[in-house]
């Protein structure tokens, strides 16, 4: 019985049925990821489609989710097992199935490399002025809860806390100092406004946060969109509170208080990451064609400083040409303040290379297959003709 | 017999002579020597290229034609731009603007009638409104625009584009260059010489020694530095020019422009031999010769099916090498005068697409000799080089690439092979919809030609998806040393990854037996949707960061592209009508 189930399973999973339906509902993924990027934006709309088991439909009006179709991490897997066990299960070992061969492996490789991806692909920016040096690189789509310690005019103590610990809305003592952060609410994205006079009090009972108006937004994904990350948070010190505090992205003002001769500052900020490498931005260049607006060229004239390895030296970053270093590679990304600032995509995949290495195996693959295929139809061709 | 092997080559040197004969440049209008003006290089869009071609590509924008008939004289693009720069009061009455929207004609006090082209006096009195609809509506995306707004922002820009043109080499209603070099540095002249600087549409004044090759100068600007003590030395002769055209001076104009030309090629001869080829490339027009000579060709081979097919088959392969010789150089010779790989944008990709089906149309039919390889390389060249004669009309084909774009390398191997996998595509498709259209219409279709098409089919299918797979992953390979991940979702890559998913399917379909001679065919008619929708498709979305060339107009010829092809697949699928009504009689 279990042997008959398992021999019938082994048929679904190697079969061509399976391999078809799978290509056939990618194309609809593909094809409906496209569409819906003109609403959610494009990580929106590859979280929902492609990055996910299943597509849920939310029907307007209605609170709950309706699966609907199977998502692209469900039919890619499918397609990945199906791509192996049928690779294992139909071709022949042989010379004749060895551009086949090479062309499966490639295609698994390819797949994997796009689940690394998802899994660990790490997308960060550095804005830098010209003439500036900076050491960190910020996430631009998750956001922390700063607490500095400025006391010392020499330094400042950074302490962080992550966007998603935020969001549990509990009591996080912070490491190193006698501080405890009570998050009273939290807004992954909210519109802020000046307090009315029909409004309802604030929450909060200190810095500007009393004057303020809060209403919670969903939030958004559209690559030119921002969420205002807000909360509203209660430092415990020494048993005591000082007070509820508003922060948000939104926020411009500082705000800040006193503890034990400590002075601490709160804010809401991208998501800080630290290298123990630093960048100077020493020239930033923007050539538009002339007499037109069309850019020609950007390019950052970078100094990168390592004082662990002893690394000093100049990087000319630009169009098509990224700094790899340290596991990153770095990309000219965009510009402002009247081309005194430029912002450096980083991205760190330790899967980057993945889809060279099958681009070339199935490049390879498909050559020597057609190739087969060609001098077999040619020869048939002949024999037709003599015959 | 003889007659029958000479008739195909007699053909094809008529043709090709025909071709030759368009490269002649054209005498003098009037006794002005236009031609030698229309060759002077000035600096537009970035670029430095002939007077010929800012003439040409602004008569497109504006009237959709390279050249029109008015009061009984044609003009062509040079004369119009030479009168509309220094004979405003002509060009203005001359009917260039093109206007089909009712709603707009409305606007302008017109009703729709057969007439569609106005002139600038004839807009005149409405510009103001025109100007304040169109900037009502240019805050809003062009997706998001109604029929009205898209045909207003339209209009107003066209009227921009002539309005700058009629103000580029003097101030119209002024007295003209002359006139300026005599009041040079009186208090009036600055205003005008700002004026100048700032609306002018091209810089006609080529770098002085020593100054750096992109240093050209505007009119405007000329005429400030003259201000301050420092002539351009080409100004005067330009003002000769501009004075010598309006008072009908045949002998002064001609006499300038040949001073003109000697004196940019004593410096910068570079220019002026980029500007003649242009200028002869322009002239030649060679993907619109190919258009005919495919159409020619195309009309024979259907004819040889019915009859004389000894003579007409090789007439019509004949005459399909002519339009593949020209189409190849027309390619080539964009290719060197650009400096550029040949598809740098949606225009050169349809020039691309249609040129890698004829070659491989070409190909099939020797292997084949049935006449079916020619049919469908004439008619998938045909169909790509119309596309792209609609697409020139959005302005300079030869525009400078965008900084993100500007990478010769990856035009040449990205853009090339995912291209050329859109001809593969387009082509399987072409002979699946021949499939289908001799299926109906052919009394008892000989099966042996029936095989040769499928096998055809087959191999282009597995020649398309090689390289558009290939061509998706170098994209891939681009993105990732441009800007940072190798898959991003982006339109454009799901569109090229569309047509590989579709390729696959329907060669697993076919290995797994699941479809045989129809269904492959019909899956290969799907192919032909598909691609069109990842080519053109993407860019109406307006999304991404592949929407470079974006079309309005396009959707709804998109759309019935598209149905067309989704009836092709239905008839494709059905019993053949032969056999049905045989059967009934």
């Amino acid at each position: 019985m279990i042997k008959q189930i398992g021999t019938r399973l082994w048929k679904i999973i190697t079969s061509f049925e399976l391999t078809i339906v799978s290509l056939a509902l990618l194309m609809a993924l593909v094809f409906l990821c496209t569409l819906a990027q003109v609403h959610l934006g494009t990580l929106g709309a590859v979280n929902a489609y492609m990055r996910s088991f299943i597509v849920w439909w939310q029907p307007q009006s209605m609170n709950i989710s309706i699966p609907v179709f199977p998502g692209g991490t469900l039919v890619g897997m499918a397609l990945v097992v199906n791509l192996t066990a049928s690779t294992i299960k139909r071709l022949a070992f042989t010379w004749q199935k060895a551009g086949l061969w090479i062309v499966h492996i490639g295609l698994i490789l390819l797949i994997a490399g796009e689940f690394a991806t998802g899994a660990f692909q790490v997308d960060t920016s550095m804005a830098i002025e010209v003439g500036q040096t900076v050491n960190f690189v910020e996430s631009p789509r998750s956001m922390e809860l700063a607490v500095i310690d400025t006391t010392d005019p020499a330094y400042d103590d950074v302490y962080s806390i992550p966007e998603a610990t935020l969001a549990r809305e509990g009591t996080v003592a912070i490491p190193g100092t006698p501080l405890a952060i009570r998050v009273r609410k939290f807004f992954r994205n909210a519109n802020l406004s000046a307090l009315g006079q029909g409004d309802q009090p604030s929450m909060a009972t200190a810095g500007v946060g009393p004057g303020v108006k809060v209403v919670g937004a969903p939030a958004v994904t559209r690559d030119e969109e921002i969420n205002h990350t807000t909360a509203f948070i209660e430092p415990i010190a020494g048993g005591r509170s000082f007070g509820t505090w508003l922060v948000s992205t939104d926020l411009g003002a500082p705000q800040g208080f006193t503890y034990e001769g400590r002075s601490y500052r709160l804010l809401v900020r991208p998501r800080r990451i630290y290298l123990p490498y630093a960048v100077t931005l020493k020239k930033f260049s923007h050539d538009v064609y002339p007499g037109t607006d069309i850019p020609k060229n950007f390019s950052s004239l970078i100094h990168l400083s390592n004082p662990g390895t002893g690394e000093e030296r100049d990087v000319l970053i630009y169009m098509n040409q990224p700094l790899r270093y340290d596991g990153k590679a770095f990309y000219q990304a965009s510009f402002g303040k009247g081309d005194t600032l430029s912002i450096l995509q980083v991205v760190g995949n330790p899967g980057w290379l993945i889809p060279y290495i099958s681009c070339v195996l199935v490049t390879i693959g498909l050559l020597i297959h057609f190739g087969i295929t060609l001098r077999r139809s040619v020869k048939r061709r002949q024999s037709q003709k003599e015959g | 017999m003889k007659l029958a092997k000479l008739f195909p080559w007699l053909a094809g040197v008529l043709a090709l002579a025909a071709v030759l004969f368009a490269m002649l440049p054209s005498g003098k209008v009037r006794g002005f020597d236009i031609q030698g003006f229309a060759s002077l290089p000035v600096l537009e869009g970035g670029r430095v290229k002939p007077l010929d071609s800012v003439a040409r590509n602004s008569l497109l924008m504006i009237r959709g034609q390279q050249s029109f008939r008015s009061g009984g004289h044609t003009f062509n693009a040079d004369e119009w731009l030479l009168d509309l720069m220094l004979r405003p009061q002509v060009a203005d009455q001359q009917p260039v603007f093109r206007i089909d929207d009712p709603d707009v004609l409305g606007l302008i006090g017109m009703k729709q009638s057969s007439n569609r082209y106005y002139s600038f006096q004839a807009l005149g009195p409405h510009l103001e409104e025109v100007q304040k609809q169109a900037q009502a509506a240019q805050p809003i995306e062009p997706q998001k625009r109604t029929r009205f707004q898209s045909a207003v922002v339209n209009l107003f820009e066209r009227v921009y584009l002539y309005y700058k043109l009629r103000n580029t080499l003097q101030l119209a209603g002024t007295p003209g260059l002359a006139f300026e070099m005599q009041t040079l540095g009186t208090p009036d002249a600055s205003q005008r010489h700002a004026d100048l600087a700032q609306v002018a549409q091209f810089r006609p004044l080529p770098p002085l020694p020593g100054q750096n090759a992109d240093a050209w100068q505007s009119t405007g600007e000329a005429l400030r530095a003259a201000d301050a003590g420092s002539v351009h030395p080409a100004l005067p002769l330009l003002a000769q020019a501009s004075q010598a055209y309006a008072t009908g001076d045949t002998n002064g104009f001609n006499g300038a422009v040949k001073a003109l030309e000697a004196r940019i090629a004593a410096e910068r001869p570079e220019f002026v031999s980029h500007a003649d080829h242009e200028v002869l490339f322009n002239r030649t027009q060679p993907f619109y010769q190919g258009m005919w000579l495919y159409v020619a060709a195309l009309i024979v081979v259907f004819v040889s099916w019915a009859w004389k097919p000894e003579i007409l088959r090789p007439t019509a392969f004949a005459l399909l090498c002519v339009g593949a010789l020209v189409h190849t150089g027309g390619l080539i010779f964009r290719i060197v005068l650009q400096g550029r790989p040949p598809v740098t944008n949606l225009y050169s990709s349809a020039v691309f697409v249609g040129w890698g089906a004829v070659i491989l149309g070409l190909i099939l039919e020797r292997l084949y000799k049935n006449g079916f390889g020619t049919a469908v390389a004439t008619a998938a060249g045909f169909a790509s080089l119309i596309v792209a004669q609609h697409l020139g009309t959005e302005g300079d084909t030869m525009e400078m690439m965008r900084a993100v774009l500007d990478s010769n390398f990856w035009l040449a191997t990205h853009v090339v092979t995912i291209t050329i996998g859109y001809s593969g595509t387009f082509l399987a498709g072409a002979i699946a919809i021949g499939y289908t259209i001799r299926k109906h219409l052919v009394p008892d279709p000989d099966p042996e030609t029936t095989r040769s098409l499928v096998s055809m089919a087959y191999g282009i299918i597995c020649f398309a998806l090689f390289f558009s797979f290939v061509g998706t992953v170098l994209g891939g390979i681009w993105a990732d040393q441009s800007w940072g991940r190798f898959w991003g979702w982006d339109p454009k890559e799901n569109g090229a990854l569309l047509i590989v998913l579709w390729n696959a399917i329907i060669l697993h379909a076919r290995w797994a037996g699941y479809v045989r001679e129809r269904g492959l065919m019909a899956m290969a008619i799907f192919g032909n949707i598909i691609t069109s929708l990842s080519w053109f498709g993407v860019n109406l979305l307006g999304v991404g960061l592949h929407s470079y060339g974006f079309t309005t107009n396009g959707f709804w010829w998109l759309m019935g592209f598209d149905a067309t092809q989704a009836l092709f697949m239905f008839l494709c699928l059905m019993p053949s009508l032969r056999s049905a009504t045989h059967r009934h009689a």
